[in-house]
C-alpha cells in the first residue's frame, strides 16, 4: 500500500513535467524536447511557452526521412542572436533542426557588405549559401544573373509547412515575385509610416499651448508633411517630458549609410508623383506616377523641383530635431524616440512593436501611429509647376526597406531543404510570433497581420502578446491603412544596379543635410552619377526592365 | 656542395612561393585588370583590354578630387602631428623619470591595437551625446562638439585617433634613436650651455635625423593607405568627408566591384607612393652626401 502510495505520488509529479515534453509519442521530431531545448534563444518562460504553441499549432510535417543528415547554410542580416532579421532564424533553428534532422548553419552577413559578400560569392563559383534571408531591391541583380531560383512548383506541394502566398498584403507581393513567377517567401513587410506621442499630442494642456503659439489647433495626428514640421517645431527645444531638459521634435536617422534616403524616399513621394487622372490613380504614364527615371529614355528626375522641395523640406525637418540624427542610424533613431526624448518619427513597424517591449521601450501605451503623411504642396512634372492644395493633400504610400525575405540560391544542392525552412518561418502561426515580438525585427506583412476590413487580425490577438490595447489599435490600423488606402504608391525600384543608384543618392543626401551641397546641387550630383550607372549598365537593357518593372507601356 | 646547394633551395622555396603566390601573382594580376573593364556581377563588362581608360577616368572622376582633400588632410596632420608628439615623448622619457618603463609600455599600448578597435573606441569616446570627450567639454562650459556630424570635426576625430594609435610608433624608434648618442656629447656640451633647447637643436636633433627620416617616410605610406579607422569611426561621413583615397578604392573594388577602375585606382597609389617616398629617400641621401 505504501508502495502504491509513492508510485501515486512519483506519477503525479512525472506527468506533469512530462506534458512539459513535447510530442511523447511515437514518430514526433520533437519527441523529448522540451521548450527549454527547442529555444535556447528565449529570455523567459512566456516566449518559451508562446513559441512552443505556435511551433505546434504550425504543424509542420515530419521531413527527416528526406533532409536526415544534410545541411543548409543560411546567409542573413548580421545582427546577432537576438537582433532584428537574423534573430528569428536562430530562434527557430533548434526547431528546424528536430524537424528535419539536418542542420542549419547561420553566416551572419553585415548590412553594407551584404552585395558584396553575395556578388562575390556567386561570381566566384563559391555558393557558400543555399538560402538568403534577402533585400528585395537585390532582385534586379539577383535575376539578371540566375542567381535564385523561381519557387512556384514548391507552393503548396505536400511535404512542405504551409504558408498563405495569397495572404500576403497585395502590395508587397510584387516585392516576391519576378514577372509572373514567385521567387521569394514572405518574411518581414516594410512600409515606413508616422509615430508620435499619443499622451503628449492628446494633452489638453499642450494643444492650448500649441494653438496660443502656432494660432491653429493642433492636429492629431498630423495628416500631411506640413503639419508634422509645425508640430515637430513646437515640441523641440521644449521639456515635455519633464526630465529638466530640452526635447527633441522629430527622430530621423541620417547617417550615410544609416539607411537615411528611405526617409528621404518616404517623405518626398508626395512632393514628387502625381497619381495619374481618371479611374485608376496608380496608372503610370510619361508624367504620372513616376519617381525614379523618365520611362521614355530612362533620364533620371530625380532632380525634377518636386524631389529638391522635398530635401529642402527634409532639412527644415531634421532641423527641428537633434543635430546628432545626422551621425545616427537606425538603432539610435529609434532609441530617442522609444526612450522619451522625441515626439515624432517616421519609420517601419519596428517602432511599433519595440514601443511594447519594457526592455528596449518607455513608451508602452503612449504609441500613436499615423499614415505616411501627405503633401500639401507638390510638383506636377506635366504642367511643370507646384500645385497647392492644403485641402486635397496628395497622398502617396511607399514600401520602402528591405522587407526582408528568403529566397532560394540556382547553386543550391539542397534546394527542397531551404525551401522547407524558408516556409517554416513563413507559416502562420510562427510568422506572427515573429511579427508581435519586436527583435525580431519582422514588420506586418500579411493579412494575419493587420486588422479588417483588409486584415484579419484582432486587438486581443496583440494583447495576448503583451502589448497594450491603444498602442496596437493606433499602430496596426495604421500600418493597414498605409499599405492599403493611399491613391498611390511609390514604386520600388528593383533594376539591376539599383543598390549603386541608392548608394550614390544616400551618400549625395547626406552631403545636402549637413550643407555641403545644396538641395539642388546635391540631386544634381545624384542625376548624373545615375546618368553614368545607366551607360554603364546598358540604357536599352535597363529601360526595358524599368518599364516593366512600373508597368508603362510607351504610347 | 650540391647538396649545400639543394638544401639552400629547400629552405628557399617556401619563402619564394609565398612571395609569387602572395605578393608577386596579386600585383601582376592586378596590373593586368587595371587594363580592362572588369566588373563582377555584370555581364556588359566581362573583362575587355580597354588600355589606359581606367587610368584617364581617374583624372575626370569628380569623387576623386573629393576623396583627395581628406587624404592629403590626413597625411599632412598626422604625419606631422605623430612625428613632432613622439619625437616630444622620446626627448621627455629620454630623461630619469621615476617609473620609466612602466610609462613606456602603456604609452606603446595603442600599437598593438587593431585600428578597427580603435575606430570602435572612437566612436564610444567621440559619441556626441553620451561620449566622455563631450562630457568634458561640457563640464568645462564649453558647447559640445559634434564629432561625427559636423565634416571638419569628423575628419579631426579620424585624425586624433590615427595620431593616438601612431605616435608610440614613432616614440620608439626615436627614443631608441636618442638612447644611442653617446653621453660624452651631452657632458662636452654643458660646458658650453645649460640651455635643454639649444642641446636638442644642436645634438640631439641632428643625431635622430635619420631615425625620423625613416620613420617619416613609413608613416607617409602608412597614411596613405588609411581606411580601417574612417571605417569604423564615421562611415566615410558625414556625406563623404571623411572617405580616403584608399576608403573609395574599397568602395569602387569591393562594393561595386569594378575591379578594373579599382585596380587603377590602387596602381596610382603604388606609384605616387613610390615616388613620394623616392624624392624622400634622395633629399635624406642628397643631405647626407652634402654633410
Amino acid at each position: 500500500m505504501r508502495k502504491l502510495i509513492v508510485l501515486c505520488v512519483l506519477l503525479a509529479l512525472i506527468v506533469p513535467s512530462g506534458s512539459m515534453m513535447v510530442g511523447a509519442q511515437d514518430g514526433n521530431p520533437f519527441e523529448g524536447m522540451s521548450p527549454e531545448d527547442l529555444f535556447p534563444n528565449a529570455i523567459d518562460d512566456v516566449e518559451r511557452e508562446s513559441a512552443m504553441a505556435a511551433l505546434l499549432a504550425a504543424n509542420l510535417p515530419d521531413a527527416r526521412d528526406r533532409f536526415e543528415g544534410e545541411k543548409l547554410t543560411v546567409g542573413v542580416l548580421a545582427s546577432g542572436t537576438r537582433g532584428v532579421i537574423s534573430g528569428g532564424v536562430y530562434f527557430w533553428r533548434e526547431a528546424f533542426q528536430a524537424v528535419t534532422g539536418a542542420e542549419l548553419e547561420i553566416i551572419e552577413i553585415p548590412f553594407e557588405q551584404m552585395l558584396t559578400t553575395l556578388t562575390i560569392d556567386f561570381s566566384t563559383n563559391q555558393n557558400t549559401y543555399d538560402a538568403i534571408i534577402n533585400a528585395s531591391w537585390f532582385y534586379g541583380d539577383y535575376i539578371s544573373n540566375d542567381w535564385i531560383i523561381p519557387i512556384d512548383d514548391y507552393i503548396g506541394a505536400e511535404g512542405f509547412p504551409v504558408w498563405e502566398p495569397e495572404k500576403v498584403a497585395a502590395p508587397l507581393q510584387q516585392l516576391l515575385t519576378w514577372g509572373d513567377n514567385w521567387y521569394g517567401v514572405v518574411n518581414d513587410g516594410d512600409a515606413q509610416m508616422l509615430y508620435y506621442r499619443r499622451d503628449i499630442l492628446e494633452d489638453p494642456e499642450w494643444q492650448a499651448a500649441y494653438e496660443e503659439e502656432v494660432g491653429e489647433p493642433m492636429p492629431v495626428p498630423p495628416r500631411t508633411w506640413q503639419q508634422v514640421l509645425k508640430v515637430s517645431r513646437f515640441f523641440n527645444g521644449k521639456d515635455w517630458n519633464g526630465d529638466g531638459d530640452p526635447d527633441d521634435g522629430i527622430s530621423l536617422h541620417l547617417k550615410v549609410g544609416g539607411q537615411g534616403h528611405f526617409h528621404y524616399m518616404a517623405l518626398s513621394s508626395p512632393f514628387a508623383i502625381t497619381p495619374a487622372e481618371g479611374d485608376d490613380p496608380r496608372a503610370v504614364t510619361k508624367y504620372d506616377n513616376i519617381y525614379w527615371f523618365d520611362p521614355d529614355d530612362m533620364t533620371p528626375v530625380i532632380n525634377s523641383p518636386g524631389h529638391v522641395a522635398a530635401l529642402e523640406f527634409l532639412k527644415e525637418l531634421a532641423a527641428t530635431g537633434s543635430q546628432s540624427q545626422f551621425g545616427w542610424e537606425l538603432g539610435e533613431a529609434w532609441d530617442n524616440f522609444l526612450n522619451d526624448n522625441a515626439v515624432l518619427t517616421f519609420s517601419w513597424g519596428d517602432v511599433g512593436s519595440l514601443a511594447q517591449d519594457p526592455n528596449q521601450s518607455v513608451i508602452q501605451g503612449k504609441l500613436g501611429g499615423a499614415p505616411i503623411p501627405c503633401s500639401e504642396v507638390w510638383y506636377d512634372r506635366e504642367l511643370g509647376e507646384f500645385v497647392e492644395d492644403a485641402e486635397n493633400p496628395n497622398c502617396v504610400g511607399n514600401l520602402v526597406g528591405a522587407s526582408w525575405h528568403g529566397v532560394i540560391s540556382s547553386r543550391s544542392n539542397v534546394p527542397e531543404l531551404a525551401y522547407y525552412f524558408l516556409a517554416m518561418q513563413a507559416n502562420p502561426s510562427i510568422l506572427f510570433w515573429n511579427v508581435v515580438y519586436g527583435w525580431t525585427g519582422v514588420d506586418p506583412s500579411s493579412l494575419p497581420h493587420l486588422f479588417p476590413p483588409a486584415g484579419e487580425a484582432t486587438v486581443e490577438d496583440y494583447v495576448a502578446a503583451g502589448y497594450n490595447a491603444d498602442d496596437v489599435e493606433s499602430y496596426i490600423t495604421a500600418y493597414g491603412q498605409n499599405l492599403f488606402d493611399p491613391p498611390t504608391t511609390l514604386t520600388y525600384l528593383r533594376i539591376p544596379g539599383t543598390p549603386e543608384y541608392w548608394n550614390i543618392l544616400d551618400i549625395r543626401l547626406a552631403e545636402a543635410m549637413i550643407d555641403v551641397l545644396s538641395p539642388q546641387e546635391a540631386l544634381d550630383a545624384v542625376a548624373e552619377e545615375w546618368e553614368e550607372i545607366t551607360d554603364d549598365i546598358g540604357r536599352d537593357y535597363l529601360l526595358d526592365i524599368y518599364r516593366e518593372s512600373i508597368g508603362y507601356s510607351p504610347e | 656542395m650540391k647538396s649545400a646547394n639543394r638544401a639552400r633551395l629547400i629552405f628557399l622555396l617556401p619563402g619564394a612561393l609565398w612571395v609569387l603566390c602572395f605578393t608577386l601573382f596579386p600585383l601582376v594580376y592586378s596590373l593586368g585588370l587595371s587594363f580592362t573593364d572588369k566588373r563582377m556581377g555584370r555581364r556588359t563588362r566581362p573583362g575587355e583590354f580597354i588600355g589606359f581608360q581606367n587610368y584617364q577616368d581617374i583624372f575626370q572622376d569628380n569623387r576623386v578630387a573629393e576623396v583627395m582633400e581628406m587624404t592629403i588632410f590626413v597625411i599632412v596632420g598626422s604625419v606631422l602631428l605623430t612625428v613632432v608628439l613622439g619625437t616630444f615623448i622620446a626627448w621627455l622619457f629620454n630623461h630619469e623619470i621615476p617609473g620609466l618603463r612602466a610609462f613606456r609600455s602603456i604609452l606603446t599600448l595603442p600599437i598593438f591595437a587593431a585600428p578597427i578597435a580603435l575606430g570602435q573606441l572612437g566612436m564610444i569616446l567621440f559619441n556626441e551625446q553620451s561620449g566622455p570627450i563631450n562630457h568634458m567639454i561640457r563640464g568645462v562650459g564649453l558647447d559640445p562638439v559634434y564629432w561625427i556630424t559636423d565634416p571638419w570635426s569628423a575628419r579631426f576625430a579620424v585624425l586624433i585617433v590615427d595620431v593616438w594609435q601612431w605616435t608610440p610608433f614613432v616614440f620608439i624608434i626615436v627614443l631608441a634613436a636618442m638612447q644611442s648618442i653617446p653621453d660624452e656629447l651631452y657632458e662636452a656640451a654643458r660646458l658650453d650651455t645649460s640651455s635643454a633647447w639649444t642641446m636638442f637643436r644642436r645634438i640631439t636633433f641632428p643625431m635622430i635625423t635619420p631615425a625620423l627620416g625613416t620613420v617619416t617616410m613609413l608613416r607617409l605610406v602608412e597614411t596613405f593607405k588609411i581606411l580601417d579607422i574612417p571605417y569604423t569611426l564615421t562611415g566615410g561621413g558625414p556625406g563623404v568627408s571623411t572617405q580616403t583615397y584608399s576608403y573609395y578604392i574599397y568602395l569602387e573594388g569591393l562594393r561595386f566591384f569594378d575591379m578594373g577602375y579599382a585596380s587603377a585606382l590602387a596602381y596610382l597609389l603604388v606609384i605616387t607612393a613610390i615616388i613620394i617616398s623616392s624624392i624622400f629617400f634622395w633629399r635624406v641621401r642628397h643631405r647626407y652626401d652634402i654633410e
